[in-house]
Order: C-alpha cells, then sequence, then structure tokens
C-alpha cells in the first residue's frame, strides 16, 4: 500500500488570516493571563497559593469575598470610591463640557495661550507634581479628606476631558447654535440644550474613560489619604500589607473586588466608548 | 409682518469691506431676493439683518425701529439655514416647537400650533421621528415649518434650496411661492440662483463686490439691467457684449450696424444683446452683427448658436428647435431696434439714448 499525500492549497490571504488570527489569540492569553491568574488567586487562601501558585481554585472560597467586604472594611472602600469617582466625573463632565465649548465656539483673547497652558500639564509625570501638591493640600486644609481627593481627580483628568470634547464640540455645525439664538435661547440655554445633548457620544466617552482611570487611581489616594475610612478600593489592598507578611490570597480578593465594577462598565459601555472616540461630524 | 430697511450699512473685517453702503428697503409683506455671485456679501447682509453679524456701520430697522444692537432672539425673526440647522437630538415636533416654547409657555398652545403647521406642510406623520430620519426635503419642511410656527415679523432664508436636487428645488420653490402667498409675509430671501430670483422674488437686488448693483422687479432687471454686470450675471446664457463706437446715430459693432439716435457721435459704448432677441437674416445691411458660426448645441426645445462676429468672445443667438443654422455658416444677425441695451465702454453702467454724456 503506498502512501498518498493529499495537496490542499492554500492562498497567500488565507495564511495572512491565520497568522493574525495566532497573533490576536497570542496577544488575548498575553493580555488576559494576570487577570485570569488574579481571578483564581481570589477564591484560593494564601497558603493554597503558596502551595501551587499558578493551581486551580478548587475548591473555590466564595466566602473570602463577603470576608472582605464585610470584615475588612471592603464596604467603606467601595463607598468612597462611588463617592469620589462619581462626584469627581460629574464635575469633570461639566466644568470640562464648558470650557471644551467655550474653546470650540468662541474666540477671545489668549485662547491659544490658555489652551497650551491648561493641556501643558499632562507632560508632567504625577510623581512630579505629587509632592507639591501634597503641601497645598496640606496649606489649604483639603489633606486626608475626599473633597480634596475630587477636586485633584477633577484637576488630572480635566486637560484630556477638554480636549476629547473640544475636539467633538468644534465638529459642531455652528448653523445649529445660530438658529437656537435666533430661537431666543442665550448662550447659556444653548450649552444645555444643545451642545451637551449633540456631543452625547463624546460626554459618554469621557464619562468613562475617567471612570475608569479614576477607579483604578492609586497614587494620588494613597499620597493625600491616611485614614482607612476615607480610603478607596485600590488603597484597600493596602490593610492585607503587613510588615511581615502578605496575604496574598486576600490581596486577590480586594483586587477583583475592584476590578469588577470597572469590567461591567467596559462590557456594557465599550461600543459606546468606541463610538465617541470615532464619532464624525453630526449630520 | 413688518417692513426692514438698510440703511449705508457696511460691514468690515479688520481691513477687509465685506459690504459697503448697502441701501435696501423692503416693504411690508414683500419678497425681497439677494441675489449675487459667491462672496458679494448676500450673506453678510442677510446675517446682519438676523442679528448674527455686528453692523460696522449704518441703520437696520424692522418695523422702523432701530435693530442694530438688539440680539437676534429679539429681533422677532426666523430663519432657514442652508445647512437646514435641525437639532440632531430631537423630533421633528421637538425642532419646531423648539422656538415657540422659549416664548409661549402654555404647552398646549405650542402642540397645536405645531400640529398645525406640520399639516400645512405635510409633516403631520414625521413629527416623531429624529431628522437623520429624514430625506434632504423632508429636513427642508421641517427646517421651514420650524420658522413657520413663530409666526415672526421676517423670514430670512440663506440658500435654502442648494442641497436639494433640481426635481425638489423646483416643487420646493412652488411652495416657497405658495407660503408667501398665503402668510403674507416679508420674507428676504439669499440666493445665488436666478432661476430662483426670477421666479420667487417680488424684487431682486444684485449684489456685487459687497455692494448693491441694482434693484427692481425681477423682469425689469432683466431687461434693463443698470450695468454689464448685472446684464452678464441675469440670463443664461448671459447678455452678448459687443464693444463697439458710435458715429451720426449709427452704432457700429464692427461686423455689423444698428440704427440708433441719441447716443454722442464718436464715443465708445458696450452694446447689450439677449441671445433670444437675435435672429438671423438674410440681408447683410441689415445685420447689427455677422459671423462664422463655431458651435451648435442643440437643446430640444432651443438651439444655441455660437457665432464668432469678431468682437473677442462668441455671440449666441438662442433659436428655435429648427434655427436653420449649420457649423462655419456665415449669419448676418438681426435684432428688434428698442431691445437693444448701451453701456459705457468705461463705467459698464446703463446708458439710455437721449442721456447726456
Amino acid at each position: 500500500m503506498s502512501a498518498r499525500t493529499i495537496a490542499v492549497p492554500v492562498s497567500g490571504a488565507g495564511l495572512r488570516m491565520a497568522a493574525l488570527l495566532l497573533l490576536i489569540v497570542v496577544y488575548t492569553l498575553y493580555s488576559t493571563g494576570p487577570f485570569v491568574w488574579v481571578a483564581a488567586m481570589s477564591l484560593r487562601t494564601t497558603t493554597e497559593i503558596a502551595a501551587n501558585p499558578y493551581g486551580m481554585p478548587w475548591p473555590a472560597h466564595f466566602e473570602k469575598f463577603a470576608s472582605a467586604w464585610f470584615d475588612s472594611n471592603y464596604d467603606t472602600y467601595f463607598l468612597n470610591s462611588v463617592t469620589i469617582v462619581l462626584s469627581a466625573v460629574a464635575l469633570l463632565t461639566i466644568i470640562g463640557g464648558m470650557a471644551a465649548h467655550c474653546f470650540a465656539r468662541y474666540r477671545f483673547r489668549f485662547k491659544s495661550a490658555l489652551y497650551f497652558l491648561i493641556f501643558s500639564t499632562i507632560i508632567f509625570p504625577p510623581q512630579v507634581t505629587v509632592i507639591g501638591l501634597f503641601q497645598i493640600m496640606v496649606d489649604y486644609g483639603l489633606y486626608n479628606t475626599r473633597v480634596g481627593l475630587v477636586l485633584v481627580y477633577v484637576s488630572i483628568q480635566l486637560p484630556i476631558t477638554i480636549y476629547i470634547l473640544e475636539a467633538f464640540f468644534a465638529r459642531i455645525p455652528k448653523d445649529l447654535f445660530e438658529a437656537a439664538r435666533i430661537d431666543g435661547y442665550s448662550e447659556w440655554s444653548i450649552f444645555w440644550r444643545i451642545s451637551l445633548p449633540v456631543a452625547m457620544p463624546a460626554i459618554a466617552t469621557t464619562v468613562i474613560l475617567n471612570t475608569i482611570l479614576l477607579w483604578n487611581e492609586f497614587l494620588y489616594a494613597v499620597v493625600l489619604i491616611t485614614e482607612d475610612d476615607k480610603r478607596t478600593l485600590p488603597l484597600g489592598v493596602l490593610r492585607f500589607l503587613g510588615d511581615q507578611l502578605e496575604d496574598v490570597g486576600m490581596i486577590a480578593t480586594g483586587l477583583m473586588i475592584a476590578i469588577v465594577p470597572v469590567v461591567l462598565i467596559y462590557v456594557f459601555f465599550s461600543e459606546r466608548l468606541i463610538q465617541g472616540m470615532t464619532a464624525g461630524a453630526v449630520k | 409682518m413688518a417692513t426692514v430697511t438698510l440703511e449705508d450699512i457696511c460691514k468690515n473685517y479688520g481691513n477687509v469691506s465685506a459690504v459697503r453702503d448697502v441701501n435696501i428697503s423692503v416693504a411690508d409683506g414683500e419678497f425681497m431676493v439677494l441675489l449675487g455671485p459667491s462672496g458679494c456679501g448676500k450673506s453678510t447682509t442677510l446675517r446682519m439683518i438676523a442679528g448674527l453679524e455686528t453692523i460696522s456701520s449704518g441703520t437696520l430697522r424692522i418695523d422702523g425701529e432701530r435693530m442694530n444692537a438688539v440680539p437676534a432672539k429679539n429681533r422677532d425673526i426666523a430663519m432657514v439655514f442652508q445647512s437646514y440647522a435641525l437639532y440632531p437630538h430631537m423630533t421633528v415636533r421637538d425642532n419646531m416647537g423648539f422656538g415657540l416654547r422659549r416664548r409661549q409657555k402654555d404647552k398646549a398652545v405650542v402642540a397645536r400650533r405645531v400640529n398645525e403647521v406640520a399639516a400645512s406642510i405635510g409633516l403631520t406623520e414625521y413629527l416623531d421621528r429624529k431628522p437623520h430620519a429624514l430625506s434632504g426635503g423632508q429636513r427642508q419642511r421641517v427646517a421651514l415649518g420650524r420658522a413657520i410656527v413663530r409666526d415672526p415679523k421676517v423670514f430670512l432664508f440663506d440658500e435654502p434650496l442648494s442641497n436639494l436636487d433640481a426635481a425638489l428645488r423646483v416643487s420646493t420653490r412652488a411652495e416657497l411661492t405658495r407660503l408667501h402667498r398665503e402668510l403674507s409675509a416679508t420674507m428676504i430671501y439669499v440666493t445665488h440662483d436666478q432661476v430662483e430670483a426670477m421666479t420667487m422674488g417680488d424684487r431682486v437686488c444684485i449684489m456685487s463686490h459687497g455692494e448693491v448693483a441694482q434693484i427692481g422687479k425681477p423682469m425689469d432687471v432683466y431687461l434693463n439691467p443698470a450695468s454689464t454686470f448685472v446684464a452678464s450675471f441675469l440670463g443664461n446664457p448671459q447678455m452678448n457684449l459687443i464693444p463697439a463706437t458710435v458715429s451720426e446715430g449709427v452704432v457700429d459693432s464692427g461686423s455689423g450696424k444698428l440704427a440708433r439716435s441719441g447716443l454722442m457721435s464718436g464715443s465708445k459704448v458696450i452694446l447689450g444683446l439677449r441671445p433670444e432677441d437675435l435672429a438671423i437674416t438674410g440681408d447683410a445691411n441689415d445685420a447689427v452683427l455677422s459671423g462664422r458660426v463655431i458651435s451648435l448645441e442643440a437643446l430640444g426645445a432651443e438651439t444655441l448658436v455660437h457665432i464668432d462676429a469678431g468682437s473677442g468672445k462668441p455671440v449666441i443667438l438662442r433659436g428655435g428647435r429648427e434655427t436653420p443654422a449649420r457649423l462655419d455658416d456665415v449669419l448676418h444677425l438681426t435684432c428688434k431696434p428698442h431691445m437693444a441695451r448701451f453701456f459705457d465702454a468705461e463705467t459698464g453702467l446703463a446708458i439710455t439714448p437721449g442721456d447726456t454724456q
């Protein structure tokens, strides 16, 4: 019996597609790997992890989540995160929206200089500004306060918020604003009734981006908040870090509590996010 | 409804003068068309009336009241934009009621008025749609409806038909004329389309380089242009403008002659002849122009004959379907003497025979 080889023709396009798929699979494994690992560890005890760091979560210790939430103050951290992030994002949207509206619509003296000044603040890494900021917060009695952290969050995210919204507002045809002026509306009303609703895709984008970034923010929170009851979720892990012992299992559980809301936001709003990022002129 | 008066209106952007000394008086209920090529200042003039541009100098009055410093929202005007400017996040109903809601707090009154206007312009079934779900013509009607709902003193239109296709433009033109008749409203309409100006306007104001070139009833302006600019801008094909000299009651075009008294002997003039006023004659002695046919355009209902009469630019004759002309024929053209127009060769301004030059 002779062996027969069946030649399957493979086109160049097919090869390229296969290579692309392989690349995507490798990249997905690379980026989701750490997440899956932390998720697995969040259901295991520190002793189990020490014995086998990459083991599967069998049995799954779901009670660790309840323990973290009720016994390790995570309910307070969660509430703090929600309050601080929602306040900061609301302020950012309103202040950023107004500033972007002005930059996009009006011509005034020193407009370019002011825009550059606001935007130039993003070139400094937070490690550079955080020391000075710490002193300012102490001087104004805002150190170790939730209000202080909200104000810092607003200031660090304002440039990028203005940048995204200004680009969108600038694309709104000026006829819309002029029609509203003729319809009898003041500039203030036009901002609330025309600019903001028309720019909703861009507003949604900034809300989602700011929520995710601020929800995960660690550096400013760790420097400016010291009291346990005022901590946000990313600081919750500090509770499980001791001088002698790191409770790796509980750190992973705490991280999962912090991450899940962000993942949910991303899953449900990613389409909106992409829409806003790629939105063209308003028709 | 109201009168609108522009007295010596000027608009400057830095050192650039966009509109100069414009004087227009629009009567109550009149349909005035501002017509001119791109950049002539017609839209700027309209925007000054609307309050969207400041007035550099001069006086704007609506119903006799000085409006220069009055904000757009207090002028009681409505404007239809070229882009329609519909609010994309609102339904047709909200778009139409948006301006009225600002002035009329009673929601029932707003709703009734929106429904009435929507019914009158055939928009009832689209009231709950958003603008992106409408065709260009429907959007245009919503923009129109939004203006009508408010029952303003003055309607302003900034090239509202430019974005419509040819067929829709014809029907919307008729609809606008009907609306004007029904509402008896004062309307000021900006366009660069002379067909719109001729068919819709009670009067036409032709603008050039920021100045008023001529104001008058469409046919008056067409028949008696005040300058070579107006003569060449109105009419398609435009009026033939032929350099000529006057000698003892005869205007010599170089390739023919036209008897006309009242013009100063020895003067240089521009002879203006509409293509439809020219006719072919067999007698060279009767000809006001003669020349060789260089091209023919058979358009179905009519034929355009391009003739090289030695005046630099081809002369165009508009003839019937059966015009007896072939390429390279030498034609002699005549015209009714009273249809010939004369312009000063230097200034380009119209000369009425008998005027002192």
